[in-house]
């Protein structure tokens, strides 16, 4: 499956959804839709949110199953609560 | 488990030698860090005691003064409580997240480890003469050793790999603290060289009082 792009390869402005379809009967919504703050995470960070909702967010389950250590864990956590901020602030002053 | 993310947070999947020897705390904290740590600590401690090898402070390594196996073990614990509970304090002040203490207490001890080197090195008996004999002579303790003419290369040998386990320490014990904190750049860099040296500071005035109250 293709990565979902969310920026833009000509100016890197942050993407919009434009149009939705649905595969079943083709009906083909427009609009402009922004995307949700966890679908501009990238992959792996967006894996890792998936494993630790699995975990039942137990960073010591996520620890035990990656084979690494707690901190390392915690410190991804960390870094993609920043990421998700970033991007909350970002929409915020966007839509302020 | 998802390849992409085990790269990401762990990029040397399966550690080898060289990972686990100069930054094992990525895969290796909490609990299993604090038994293999205090294992190394007491292990080195009691090697130490075998030649008089003193850890008599954060930074220090010492041969020479003979003393109980007692003060040995407690030497190379003042040592690693010393430094982790500086930055501990450290760490809770400065650090933006939360963290466990146990990850912090572990892994400083286990950034110990390589001090057990230093003290099986000491055990070398060319080393042991010129000691002895160097005590005798500054000192006037102990009586004159006849030295083989190759001790003193064996010492500054011996002298050079006890620097190169303190530079080896520090390294440990500085990423064990960036790791345990999520601190990087200038601000790890010089909170860690201050906790360093207030630990340093109170490892030595800690162990002066422990010999103090041995000596009545």
């Amino acid at each position: 499956m293709p990565l979902l792009p969310t920026e833009c390869p000509s100016c890197s402005s942050k993407l919009a959804v434009r149009k939705l379809s649905c595969d079943e009967c083709g009906t083909v919504v427009d609009g402009s839709y922004e995307l949700p703050p966890l679908a501009v995470l990238s992959k792996a960070d967006q894996e890792f949110i998936a494993q630790f909702v699995s975990a039942s967010g137990s960073l010591k389950e996520m620890a035990r199953l990656l084979k690494v250590s707690y901190p390392t864990v915690r410190n991804r956590l960390d870094d993609i609560i920043t990421r998700i901020k970033q991007i909350q602030e970002g929409e915020e002053h966007g839509n302020g | 488990m998802d390849d992409l993310l085990v790269e990401e947070l762990a990029p040397s999947r399966k550690p080898g030698l060289r990972k686990w020897l100069f930054d094992p705390f990525p895969y290796i904290a909490g609990g299993g860090s604090l038994a293999l740590g205090l294992a190394a600590i007491l292990l080195a401690g009691f090697v130490g005691s075998l030649a008089n090898t003193h850890f008599d402070g954060v930074l220090d390594i010492h041969t020479g003064r003979a003393a109980p196996l007692g003060t040995f073990l407690a030497e190379g614990l003042i040592d690693w409580l010393s430094i982790s509970i500086v930055l501990l304090i450290l760490g809770r002040i400065l650090s933006r997240t939360s963290f466990r203490s146990i990850d912090m207490l572990g892994t400083q001890a286990m950034a110990r480890w390589p001090t057990l080197i230093a003290a099986i090195a000491a055990l070398a008996p060319p080393y042991q003469r010129y000691v002895a004999q160097l005590t005798w002579k500054l000192l006037g303790v102990g009586e004159q050793v006849p030295l083989h003419s190759t001790d003193p290369v064996f010492f500054g040998v011996i002298a050079m790999v006890s620097i190169l386990v303190i530079i080896w320490t520090v390294v440990l014990m500085y990423r064990a603290y960036t790791i345990c904190c999520n601190v990087a750049g200038a601000r790890a860099a010089v909170t860690f060289v201050i906790g360093l040296i207030v630990s340093e500071v109170v490892s030595k005035i800690a162990i002066i009082r422990l010999l103090m109250l041995q000596q009545g």
